[in-house]
């Protein structure tokens, strides 16, 4: 066994079927980091079941080496080993999809040119034979040079005569020189020389059929219809949504429930004191507040993966790019913006489908405020005690009405915010360019092994910050306790209630009362937990909250003050949960500081003016 | 007028983004695009390696939501995305099949 173990680096097209190739050589057990300084996925594994250790690196699919955006940046910089810390790889798998081997071929022979070590799998030849594309291997690879082997990465078939092959290559000793840097000479050849080449291999090597298969021709008929395809877009939607917002909630039930009840078995068991309330309200409510996310999550990217695997996506980012890029983003930046509505949390994660940075950056930066399912409670207590159940305009309920005006108030300023933020940076008009790749059945294996590394990344990158935050959150609530006799709740005693004191004269402009102020801060591990807070400063029973905390905040709060606090959940940013997702996904604390003063700022503005504007009506 | 269209495309005329859903056309040549400003350059590249080089034959096989924006055109046996600013730089020929 040698000491460091080969590098080798799958490169191919976008939708070539590599990553799932990666899936079945590394056993799909991946480590998923970033590329240094940019937010580029970096996935690389051991090979399995190999003689010799090898490790394997998926890099971002890329059309060619001449490169046009941050994806194929990296894949670039990696072959050519001019990424920092990134040891160039040892040999090239090139993965070329049998089904479009014009496209996968041009770039092997791109590649060819570089003059490193490598091999080419021909993969989804199964679906190849199917169409009637008869490959002839041997010749092909005598023409060109390069070992090829035929895969199909839904079986295991070919993957083993792959990893044969690997395993032939990881038995010599990595090349000593693998830091030196190759550079890219100038193009030395024409794309047109290259197709030339490519067209002269094609007819003597391969059979091919003229027409794609009739039903994938039929479905982009249906799908791409501007009245059908949005037809099909919606319902495909509406049952996202609905799956996330609903179907979710048993399963988040059911965690919050086994929490309580893991909370109170262990406040049974231990004597009272710092220990338990640590324990209990502090680490297992923390915890609990991690894995609360976890349903939604996983439905949402369940959803996303199967919609990818199965070329939708692209799809419907192309019926949407239109009205999308009004606002300066673009089709793919739907999909994230309305999971959000359900939680932004896996919807800034869902932002990873988004190639433009810039445009991956506005939406992270608006997702919020998409009203989630968090500001609910919130919204119900506060509409219920101040807003009578009156019926306007012979079929509104006012109630509801104010509803709507809460979550129309979030969509149209994220549009106008987006639209700002495109404004002010360069608008330079970017290239769409999007492959629409074949129709495909999902893959199980290819789902859950996605699913996985979604909840694993966001339990490892994202969890620990909010657990960690939670318990700081707890720390601020807690300490110092409230001395003998006190007569006012115990918060009111804390950090946290010294906090909200000290924070009280900043927030009189809004009309904010110290109680507010103080609900605020243990709201930041979860909006939903003002409700609670505020019951505990206005030391109301836990008995049927909503209705005795409605019933005393009507009694304290000005019409105006209400209105004012409504406006501030509108656009604060009172989740760290969300905070912390930013901070994984831009990768920049500047960023997420950005993130977290602007919207904080936002929030505070239109607090004050929905505070001196209703004023003065009421007035 | 942009004095820089070659005569090819003066003879026929026709761009891509001006075909109609379904209609079988060839490349004749690309032209410069002035939005896409010093990044032009490399839109003509990655186009013609993405397979739209003169001769090659495309199909219009589907538009988006608005103003017929983007376009979906087949090549070479993919289907791609065009929006009407990438389109207007591929110059065609009408083909009957």
């Amino acid at each position: 066994m040698s000491a460091v173990p080969i590098r080798l680096a799958l490169v191919g097209n976008p939708n070539c079927g590599k990553t799932s190739l990666f899936n079945r050589l590394t056993g799909a057990r991946a480590k998923v980091a970033n590329y240094p300084g940019v937010t580029v996925e970096r996935r690389s594994g051991m090979v399995t079941a190999l003689e010799n250790p090898a490790e394997l690196v998926d890099l971002p699919g890329t059309y060619s080496l001449f490169v046009t955006s941050p994806d194929e940046q990296v894949a670039r910089d990696v072959i050519l080993g001019q990424l920092a810390g990134e040891r160039r790889p040892d040999l090239l798998v090139a993965v070329v999809d049998a089904c479009n081997l014009r496209l996968g071929l041009r770039l092997v022979l791109e590649l060819r040119s570089l003059n490193r070590p490598m091999v080419l799998a021909l993969n989804q030849m199964d679906e190849a034979r199917r169409r009637g594309i008869s490959i002839n291997t041997a010749a092909l690879s005598q023409a060109i040079g390069i070992p090829i082997i035929e895969t199909v990465a839904v079986n295991s078939q070919g993957v083993t005569e792959l990893r044969k092959v690997l395993d032939s290559y990881a038995q010599q000793p990595p090349i000593p020189n693998g830091e030196q840097v190759l550079t890219l000479s100038d193009r030395q050849e024409s794309v047109e020389a290259l197709y030339d080449q490519i067209e002269s291999l094609i007819k003597q090597h391969v059979i091919q059929p003229a027409e794609f298969p009739r039903w994938q021709d039929r479905l982009d008929a249906v799908v791409m219809h501007p009245v059908l395809g949005l037809v099909v877009l919606f319902t495909t939607l509406l049952v996202i949504f609905q799956a996330v917002f609903a179907w979710a909630t048993p399963a988040v039930d059911l965690i919050d429930g086994a929490f309580a009840a893991l909370g109170e078995g262990v406040a049974g068991t231990l004597p009272d004191g710092i220990l338990k309330d640590f324990i209990v309200d502090g680490l297992i409510a923390g915890v609990g507040g991690v894995l609360v996310f976890l349903p939604q999550i996983l439905i949402l990217f369940l959803f996303i993966l199967i919609l990818e695997d199965t070329g939708y996506l692209t799809r419907a980012a192309f019926l949407l790019d239109r009205p999308m890029r009004e606002l300066g983003l673009s089709g793919r930046s739907f999909i994230p913006l309305l999971s959000s509505f359900a939680c932004a949390v896996p919807g800034i994660m869902a932002t990873r489908t988004i190639a433009d940075p810039r445009e991956r950056f506005i939406t992270i930066m608006v997702a919020p405020l998409m009203t989630c399912s968090a500001r609910l409670p919130v919204y119900a207590l506060i509409i219920a005690a101040f807003i009578p159940q009156q019926t306007v305009w012979g079929i509104f309920n006012l109630q509801g009405l104010t509803l709507f005006v809460l979550y129309f108030a979030g969509v149209v300023s994220a549009a106008l915010i987006a639209w700002f933020m495109r404004r002010r940076a360069a608008r330079e008009e970017f290239p769409l360019l999007l492959e629409l790749p074949s129709y495909r059945w999902p893959m199980a294996y290819h789902l859950l092994i996605g699913l996985r590394e979604r909840a694993w990344i966001f339990l490892r990158r994202v969890g620990t910050i909010i657990l960690a935050l939670s318990i700081v959150l707890w720390f601020l609530a807690t300490f110092p306790g409230a001395p003998e006799g006190a007569t006012q709740p115990a918060i009111d005693y804390s950090f946290a209630g010294q906090l909200g004191h000290f924070m009280q004269p900043l927030f009189a402009p809004l009309g904010f009362n110290w109680q507010m102020c103080i609900a605020l801060i243990p709201a930041m591990g979860a909006r939903e937990v003002a409700v609670s807070a505020l019951a505990t400063v206005y030391a109301v029973g836990e008995e049927s909250i909503d209705a005795a905390l409605g019933a005393t905040l009507a009694a304290s709060w000005s019409l105006p003050v209400a209105y004012a606090y409504l406006a501030w959940f509108v656009y604060a940013p009172q989740c760290i949960s969300t905070i912390a997702v930013v901070k994984r996904e831009t990768n920049s604390a500047k960023a997420t500081t950005f993130f977290t003063i602007y919207l904080f700022a936002l929030a505070y503005f239109a607090a004050w003016a929905t505070y001196q504007i209703a004023s003065a009506i009421v007035n | 007028m942009n004095t820089a269209i070659p005569t090819a495309a003066i003879t026929s005329g026709l761009r891509l983004d001006q075909c109609a859903k379904g209609a079988n056309v060839r490349v004749v040549n690309l032209i410069e695009q002035p939005l896409f400003g010093a990044q032009d350059e490399h839109v003509s590249l990655r186009l013609k390696e993405l397979g739209f080089l003169p001769g090659a034959p495309l199909k219009v096989i589907g538009f988006g939501l608005l103003g017929a924006d983007p376009l979906a055109v087949q090549v070479n046996g993919t289907k791609f995305a065009l929006r009407r600013a990438e389109a207007a730089k591929i110059c065609v020929e009408p083909i009957s099949i």
